[in-house]
């Protein structure tokens, strides 16, 4: 079955991925991520000197400011922003890092749906670009239940999320991934961390765990390219030492 | 986080090579960085990188109603918050004397200055006109935020296509962008910005300073002309006192400058017209 953008083939199918790392010259990390269309700009400032009133003892304090492509931020950007932070916050290792701010600002470029999802693997991404020592990596992907065909569709555009019965999206860490070298063993022994699922609308509970399953095999490929992205720019930094 | 001042040496360095008659990026005194302009895939969104300044400006549209004093008026509206993406100096809600000076100058080099046509806005007058809304997201500041900005305002809008729309009677349809061809935005003239730094008690003058030549300027002014060799606004908020002999010769510089910038933008325009 084609899907409603035209470019894709197939129900599971996420769209192009692309990725650029070090864009900004004033944050200390940044990052661009893309599925397709929707684009998403993470700047990451930190560990620096935090308010006195924002300052922790123990940690760093972790800051995020989501801002849209269009107005001024409303309910849904604190929303992300909250959605963002929880889960980041167990992931950075602040303890290192007590009494600074990590400041981490998401801005939308273009948006065609997914936009939570991308805003995550943007903000992975300059998190790692700022050298964050962190626990783990994560992954995003969004996928809905279309109203007509109760077909289950991975990463979805804008004009395909209004024909959504129910939109869900899951963040997974990478500690559980399922490597090619990895036994038919291991493999069922893994055990799924989900660090953030949101599902709106209505849907059964089948529903739900075959969306989470669908969505826990396509962050595989999401981790992939993360690994890649980041191989290549560091590859790249060792050959201009050299050189 | 406020941004740390230069150090001794670096302004020192700085105002040596000046008197020298060097910048230290390696630029002549009159000249701008390098200018890229990427258009996204929909209509009126812009990114443009004035050397390592970054912004990127969407321009939206919605059917509002008029004033009732102004039946025939669109809207023009600016968004020009600076995001903390820019600099970590920037905080969320609170306006820092800077963001003001810049959507002050951009508020007079776009809206007052009459570039585009409010009234070519209007669908049925006293009750539905377009309402044009301009964001402009600041993404890397190193120096010169006013030019940059100006310079992706006035491209976005030049960029952006509208809905077409027909009126029946009362009856009021707007068009998807698949059922007709959206219409281009009536604009009337072209405004650029042109931001000139002084130092060395005013007698150096420099265009497009650095986020370090900011830091260190004595004064600036922004000159905003047209093509038309028309001044639209003329902005020098402080900084030490100048001769008027030294205006005139900004506005002289200025008017080379804006002719190079406009055909640049109007290149781009064309280059991605091809490409649709």
């Amino acid at each position: 079955m084609s899907r409603l953008d035209r470019t894709r083939t197939s129900a599971h199918q996420l769209r192009p991925f692309f990725s650029s790392q070090n864009l900004l010259n004033r944050a200390d990390g940044s990052a661009q991520f893309d599925f397709g269309e929707s684009s998403v700009m993470c700047s990451v400032v930190g560990p620096a000197e935090v308010k006195l009133r924002d300052e922790k003892l123990d940690r760093a304090t972790i800051e995020v400011v989501v801002r849209p492509l269009v107005g001024l931020p409303g309910i849904k950007d604190k929303a992300r922003e909250q959605a963002l932070r929880e889960t980041l916050e167990p992931l950075v290792l602040s303890g290192l890092h007590p009494r600074t701010g990590i400041q981490i600002v998401v801005q939308t470029m273009k948006d065609d749906g997914s936009i939570l999802a991308t805003a995550f693997n943007a903000t992975i991404l300059a998190l790692l670009d700022a050298g964050i020592p962190l626990k783990s990596i994560l992954g995003a992907v969004t996928c809905i239940v279309d109203a007509e065909t109760n077909q289950i569709l991975l990463d979805p555009t804008t004009q395909e999320l209004a024909n959504a019965k129910s939109t869900h999206t899951f963040v997974f860490d990478n500690k559980s991934s399922i490597t090619s070298d990895s036994t038919q063993e291991d493999k069922e022994a893994v055990e799924v961390s989900t660090l953030y699922s949101d599902s709106t609308g209505l849907f059964s509970e089948e529903e739900y765990f075959e969306c989470a399953q669908i969505c826990y095999k396509a962050v595989q490929a999401v981790h992939g390219f993360i690994r890649t992205a980041v191989q290549k720019k560091l590859e790249k930094e060792q050959q201009q030492i050299h050189s | 986080m406020r941004d740390a001042d230069p150090s001794t040496n670096e302004r020192e360095f700085l105002l040596a090579a000046l008197k020298d008659g060097a910048r230290i990026d390696g630029r002549k005194f009159y000249d701008f960085r390098t200018l890229r302009l990427t258009f996204g895939a929909e209509y009126g969104a812009v990114e443009v990188q004035l050397g390592n300044t970054r912004v990127l400006a969407k321009v939206s549209c919605e059917v509002i109603r008029p004033y009732t004093d102004k039946p025939t008026e669109g809207f023009l509206m600016f968004n020009t918050e600076l995001s903390p993406m820019a600099s970590a100096a920037f905080e969320v809600g609170r306006q820092t004397d800077e963001e003001v000076l810049v959507s002050r100058l951009i508020e007079k080099a776009m809206r007052r200055s009459r570039a585009l046509d409010t009234e070519g806005l209007c669908i049925v007058a006293g009750e539905k006109v377009w309402s044009i809304r301009v964001d402009i997201h600041f993404l890397d500041h190193d120096g010169n935020l006013v030019d940059a900005a100006c310079i992706a305002a006035i491209t976005a809008l030049l960029h952006f296509r509208r809905p077409d729309v027909t009126v029946v009677g009362e009856d009021v349809t707007i068009h998807t962008l698949e059922q007709r061809n959206p219409v281009p935005l009536s604009i009337h003239h072209i405004p650029i910005c042109t931001t000139f730094a002084f130092f060395n008690n005013g007698e150096r003058m420099i265009v497009d300073p650095s986020f370090l030549e900011e830091q260190v300027k004595e004064g600036d002014m922004t000159v905003t002309l047209n093509v038309h060799k028309e001044v639209c606004a003329l902005s020098k908020a402080g900084g030490i006192p100048m001769e008027i002999d030294q205006i005139l010769q900004c506005t002289k510089i200025a008017v080379v400058k804006v002719a190079e910038i406009t055909a640049q933008i109007q290149a781009a325009l064309e280059a991605d017209a091809k490409k649709r």
